[in-house]
C-alpha cells in the first residue's frame, strides 16, 4: 500500500543536506541572519510605529509658542482669553512644562504641570488629575512619575522624593506620590507630572506666564484656518499644528530607519550571492547525482520534489529559527544595540520598552521575501539538469 | 524483445561539431538472451546501451522493446520505462558516495513510495542474493571495489527488471572479482533475465552462457 507522503523522498532530502553539512550550515546561518535582521527591523518598527501613532493621537491640535529673535520664550497666560474669542476654538490651555536634566544619571526628564480644576489638553492627563493629589497630607508638594523616571530615581536613592535644583542653586524637594503607566511608552516613560505652581517654582516662572498655549479646535478640518488666524494675531509666535509635529516625528523615525536599511542591504547582498550561486548551476557532483537518479527511474518531478523538500527543509527551518531569535531579541531582550539606532533619544527617554505588536503580515512578508526565493533558486537549476538526457549528464 | 531498427546516434561536441557514434545499426535481442557487445573504446558499445535504457534518444531510427517504441517516449515515460524494465550496472558503479549501501540500493524504490514492509522485503532479498547484507549500513565510499560492485548489482536488481544492462562491468575489478561477477551474471541468466553487456574484457569472450557476441567498430556492427 502506498503512503500519501513519500517519506523515502523526504529521508533522501534530509540525507542530501547532511551529506553536504558544511554547505548546509553556511546557507542556514546566512538565512537565519537575514530572517533575524529583517524580522527584527519589522518587529521594532511595528512597535515604534504603534507607539508613535498613539503619541500622535495624543498631541494637541495647535500649539502657540512665543518667540523673540527666533528663540522660544514664555507666553503670557492672559492670551488664553483672547484666543478663546476666535470662532471655531473650543478650548485653550496654558501649559507649563519643560525638561529637567538630571546630571547624576545623565538623562533628561519631561516635567509637566497640571491643575486639577482645569480642562486638560489630553485624556491621559485628565486621568492623572482625577486620580492623584499634588499635595501630601502634610501639605508638601508631590508628583507622579513615569516608570522610566521611577527606575532612574530609585537607582540614585530617590525612592520617596526628589530634590530639583532651581535656577538660584537652591533645592526644591518634591515627594513621589506614585509611578503611572500611560497608554504610550514613548510619551510617558520620561514624564513627571506635578502641579503648575510647583513646576513654576522649580522653573522660576511667574504665575502670569506659561510655556506655551495649546488650542483645541471643534472641527479638525478647520485646524489650518485657525492656525493662520492665530499667526495673524501673533505674527512673531511659532504656531505648530498636529500635522507639523507628526511630520517631524515621522522624519526622525525614517532617518533612523536608514541605518537598518544599510544592515539589511548587507544581509540581502549575501543572500543573493548564495541565490546567484545556486541559480548559476549545480556542481558537477550534483549534476551527476541527478543523472544517476534519472537513470535509476526517477522522473523529472521526483527529482524536483526531492529538491523542493531539500530547499524547503533548510529554508523553512532557518526562517523559523530567524523569526524565533528576532522575537526573543526584540521582545525579551529589548533589542540591544539596534533599538538605540531606531529610538535614538537615549538621553531624553531614560528607558523604553518595545510594545508587543504581533503582525501576521510581517511574518508573511519575511517568509515570501526569503523562503520561496530560495526554493526557486534551488529548483530551477535542478530542473535544467533533470530535463537533459541522463546519458549526457552521467558522461 | 529488443529491436534496434536503422539506428543512428550522433552527439554534438562543442557548439558545432557533430560526432556519429552509431551508424544505421540493426539489432534484435530475444527475451532471456545474454549478449556481449565487444569493441574498442569509443566504438559505440555504450551508446547502444544508453539507447536501449532510454537514457538517450536516437538521432534517427527506432528502438522497440516489448513492442513499445521507446525511442519516442517522453522524458517522464522513459523514466517509468527504466524503472519497470531496466537494471543498469555502470562502469564506475555510479553509486551516491556518501550514502550507505542500503540507501543506495533503495534509490530506485524511492519514487515508488512502497510500504516499509514491501520495500524492506525487496531490499532484504537482493542484499542476500548478492551477499552484501553484512555491509548494509556501511557508507559506500568505504567499501572495496568488489563490494561497491555488488551494491551496484543489487541496486540494478531491486526492482526485479527484465533487462540488465552492464557497461564495462569489470573495468575496475581484478580477475578474481571479475570471475565472481561473471558467476552473478550466470545466476541472473538462470532467472531468465535479458542481459546486454558492453565490454572489451577477454574474460567475457567464449562464455558458455553467453548467447551471442557482437563486435562493434566505428559505430557499426561488424559481426
Amino acid at each position: 500500500m502506498k503512503n500519501k507522503i513519500n517519506f523515502y523522498l523526504m529521508e533522501f532530502a534530509i540525507n542530501a543536506l547532511l551529506r553536504q553539512k558544511y554547505k548546509s550550515i553556511f546557507i542556514s546561518v546566512v538565512f537565519v541572519l537575514l530572517t533575524f535582521l529583517l524580522t527584527s527591523v519589522f518587529f521594532i518598527s511595528n512597535s515604534i510605529k504603534y507607539e508613535l501613532n498613539a503619541t500622535l493621537d495624543a498631541l494637541p491640535q495647535i500649539i502657540i509658542q512665543a518667540t523673540k529673535g527666533g528663540k522660544h520664550y514664555d507666553i503670557e497666560t492672559k492670551e488664553v482669553s483672547n484666543i478663546l474669542q476666535i470662532e471655531g476654538v473650543s478650548d485653550a490651555v496654558a501649559r507649563v512644562w519643560g525638561y529637567y536634566y538630571f546630571q547624576n544619571a545623565g538623562v533628561s526628564f519631561s516635567l509637566v504641570g497640571i491643575d486639577a480644576y482645569e480642562t486638560q489638553y489630553k485624556d491621559s492627563l485628565t486621568k492623572i488629575a482625577h486620580k492623584y493629589e499634588f499635595e501630601t497630607e502634610e501639605g508638601k508638594p508631590s508628583m507622579m512619575i513615569g516608570e522610566g523616571v521611577s527606575k532612574i530615581m530609585k537607582k540614585n536613592y530617590y525612592k520617596n522624593y526628589f530634590n530639583f535644583i532651581k535656577n538660584d542653586g537652591s533645592l526644591k524637594r518634591v515627594e513621589i506620590a506614585a509611578a503611572f503607566e500611560s497608554e504610550t511608552e514613548l510619551e510617558s516613560n520620561d514624564m513627571i507630572v506635578m502641579s503648575k505652581d510647583t513646576l513654576r517654582d522649580i522653573f522660576d516662572m511667574p504665575d502670569s506666564q506659561a510655556t506655551d498655549i495649546v488650542v483645541k479646535v471643534a472641527n479638525p478640518n478647520e485646524i489650518a484656518t485657525i492656525a493662520s488666524k492665530l499667526q495673524f494675531m501673533y505674527p512673531t509666535a511659532h504656531i505648530v499644528t498636529k500635522e507639523d509635529l507628526s511630520v517631524r516625528y515621522q522624519n526622525i523615525f525614517n532617518y533612523k530607519s536608514g541605518f537598518f536599511l544599510a544592515l539589511f542591504v548587507i544581509a540581502l547582498f549575501t543572500f543573493f550571492i548564495i541565490i546567484y550561486d545556486k541559480v548559476s548551476g549545480l556542481s558537477s557532483e550534483e549534476k551527476r547525482e541527478v543523472g544517476i537518479l534519472k537513470a535509476l527511474g526517477w522522473r523529472i518531478d521526483d527529482v524536483l520534489k526531492e529538491k523542493f523538500y531539500e530547499s524547503f527543509i533548510i529554508s523553512f527551518f532557518s526562517y523559523i529559527v530567524g523569526v524565533a531569535l528576532a522575537f526573543a531579541f526584540v521582545y525579551l531582550f529589548e533589542a540591544p544595540l539596534l533599538r538605540d539606532i531606531f529610538i535614538g533619544y537615549s538621553e531624553l527617554k531614560p528607558s523604553f520598552e518595545l510594545s508587543f505588536v504581533f503582525d501576521f503580515q510581517t511574518l508573511f512578508l519575511v517568509f515570501f521575501l526569503s523562503v520561496p526565493i530560495y526554493i526557486a533558486a534551488t529548483i530551477i537549476p535542478s530542473w535544467r539538469v533533470a530535463t537533459l538526457e541522463s546519458d549526457e549528464v552521467i558522461r | 524483445m529488443i529491436e534496434l531498427k536503422n539506428v543512428t546516434k550522433s552527439y554534438l561536441v562543442g557548439k558545432t561539431q557533430r560526432v556519429t557514434a552509431l551508424k544505421d545499426v540493426n539489432l534484435n535481442i530475444k527475451e532471456g538472451e545474454v549478449i556481449v557487445l565487444k569493441g574498442a573504446s569509443g566504438s559505440g558499445k555504450s551508446s547502444i546501451l544508453s539507447l536501449i535504457a532510454a537514457l538517450s534518444k536516437p538521432t534517427s531510427g527506432e528502438i522497440i522493446v516489448d513492442e513499445k517504441k521507446i525511442s519516442k517516449l517522453s522524458d517522464n515515460f522513459a523514466s517509468l520505462y527504466r524503472r519497470d524494465n531496466i537494471g543498469f550496472i555502470f562502469q564506475k558503479y555510479n553509486l551516491v558516495p556518501n550514502l550507505s549501501a542500503r540507501d543506495n540500493i533503495l534509490l530506485p524504490l524511492v519514487p515508488l513510495n512502497l510500504s516499509a514492509k514491501e520495500a524492506q522485503e525487496k531490499l532484504r532479498s537482493v542484499m542476500e542474493m548478492f551477499e552484501i547484507a553484512h555491509k548494509a549500513e556501511t557508507i559506500v565510499k568505504n567499501l572495496s571495489g568488489g563490494e561497491q560492485q555488488r551494491v551496484a548489482i543489487a541496486r540494478a536488481n531491486v526492482n526485479n527488471p527484465k533487462i540488465i544492462i552492464a557497461d564495462e562491468p569489470t573495468a575496475n575489478l581484478d580477475e578474481k572479482l571479475s570471475l565472481a561477477f561473471i558467476e552473478i551474471l550466470r545466476e541472473l541468466k538462470s532467472l531468465n533475465k535479458t542481459i546486454v553487456i558492453a565490454t572489451h574484457d577477454p574474460l567475457f569472450f567464449g562464455l558458455d552462457f553467453v548467447d551471442r557476441e557482437i563486435e562493434i567498430h566505428n559505430g557499426s556492427i561488424v559481426r
